[in-house]
């Protein structure tokens, strides 16, 4: 019970700032800042990719709905939420994930969060402005756009987790 | 048949995968041509709601610049009231106004939602089809033209502006009025572009950008840009033409829709022209 309120507050908040502060950022070079991918890895292990794609899909909705994108975020999402467990797989530690723990960066350590944070970021990144520009001869353009929005997204997803998720107790 | 059920087992996820996938892209590539809900759109009534509200606090940092724009654009129109005419001959005329008949009405409205970074941009204005807003309305500012409006909801209505892909407005170039379509390559919000103008005729720089008024979307000559760039396109006898704005869509707050009272006069009109028939 008290992990759905969490996750609960944290879908609202991140909704939130994606959609009214950071899509209304206009920051040049083609930069977007995309955060909203932290809600889908920091969900637990044991949930069922079915649901997980499920929660994406409507998390993507609700963040297309006010942005007028119809549908960009939504597709993205959902693929994050597919290769989730792939990635999860490839970077596994060594004896598994435990149950009761979630992806952040004080319970997994800031090198796993690197891997697989970073890999699954760069192809929601990548897919989402395949998708915006939709052009091959722009290839240098989606590459530009993707390669200098992703280091920034991925330090305020490492920031906001910094400040805002709490650090358990030492066993 | 249980082989079959086992297939759906072994691949529901993928399944599920493809079927959020499919809803979601067709969303996107509909959209993008037709909008059919307002539901999943800035119209809609919730979150409309919720960017009058930003727009409220933010309509507030732009304030004094907005108030310049309409005071210049207020004393630019008091010069072509008749007061600020003299008479230079003293005769009499009768005015009759079956000489003219009012072609355009203009609706004011103002901007709540935008975006320019985006390889589509659209805007949202507090205005609906309460107000008389329909699809296929015009839409311009006082110092350029900002794009056409693309789907409507009660209170509020979303344009596509020209900073789209394949805006496609017929626009001609001034004084000599060549005309081509208008275009946006997704980068720039201060620069356009201009297909279909041939590369044998001599077009100077900073020569201005107007309306052609062909569809009767717009009036004939609403400012557009002016020219700055001719690039030659390899292999075609055609000039890229680059054009700057007149209007900076990064600040664009108060603008109105234009309706054409004779729109369907002239389309019913236009239906009549005999399509090519491929031989």
């Amino acid at each position: 019970m008290n992990d759905i309120i969490k996750h609960s507050i944290r879908f609202v908040a991140i909704v939130i700032i994606q959609a009214y502060i950071l899509n209304q950022l206009e920051i040049g070079f083609g930069i977007q800042l995309m955060v909203y991918p932290l809600f889908i890895l920091l969900l637990p292990f044991e949930i069922g990719l079915i649901y997980l794609m499920l929660i994406a899909f409507g998390m993507g909705i609700l963040i297309d709905a006010v942005s007028n994108t119809y549908g960009l975020h939504t597709s993205s999402l959902v693929l994050f939420a597919y290769l989730r467990p792939v990635i999860m797989k490839v970077f596994s530690p060594r004896d598994g994930y435990e149950k009761q723990r979630e992806g952040n960066i004080y319970e997994m350590g800031s090198r796993w969060f690197l891997y697989v944070f970073g890999s699954l970021l760069a192809i929601h990144h990548f897919w989402f402005f395949l998708l915006e520009i939709f052009r091959i001869d722009d290839f240098f353009f989606i590459l530009q756009k993707t390669i200098l929005s992703l280091p920034l997204s991925y330090l305020l997803c490492y920031l906001l987790q910094a400040l805002f998720v709490t650090k358990p107790k030492e066993r | 048949m249980r082989n079959l059920i086992a297939f759906f087992r072994r691949f529901r996820v993928f399944l599920v995968f493809v079927v959020l996938q499919i809803f979601a892209l067709s969303a996107y590539f509909t959209f993008l041509n037709f909008p059919r809900s307002q539901y999943l759109t800035s119209a809609s009534t919730v979150s409309g709601a919720i960017l009058t509200v930003r727009n409220d606090v933010t309509k507030h940092f732009n304030l004094s610049k907005n108030n310049d724009k309409l005071q210049q654009e207020n004393s630019w129109l008091r010069q072509h009231l008749p007061q600020s005419f003299q008479r230079l001959r003293n005769r009499t005329y009768e005015i009759d106004d079956t000489l003219f008949h009012q072609q355009y009405l203009y609706i004011p409205a103002t901007v709540i939602n935008s975006t320019v970074t985006k390889m589509n941009n659209y805007f949202t204005l507090n205005i609906g089809y309460r107000q008389g807003i329909k699809r296929g309305m015009g839409v311009f500012s006082d110092k350029g033209i900002v794009g056409i409006i693309h789907n409507t909801s009660e209170h509020f209505s979303v344009v596509k502006s020209v900073l789209t892909e394949n805006i496609n407005i017929d626009v001609m170039i001034e004084p000599i009025g060549l005309f081509g379509l208008l275009k946006w390559d997704g980068r720039d919000p201060r620069r356009g572009s201009i297909t279909g103008i041939s590369n044998d005729l001599k077009i100077k720089k900073w020569s201005k950008v107007v309306t052609r008024g062909g569809s009767g979307i717009f009036p004939r000559g609403l400012m557009v840009g002016h020219i700055e760039k001719l690039n030659p396109v390899e292999g075609k006898p055609l000039w890229d033409v680059v054009m700057r704005y007149s209007e900076d869509y990064r600040s664009l707050q108060r603008v109105y829709v234009i309706k054409n009272l004779m729109q369907a006069e002239q389309d019913t009109l236009e239906a009549n022209i005999p399509e090519d028939k491929e031989e």
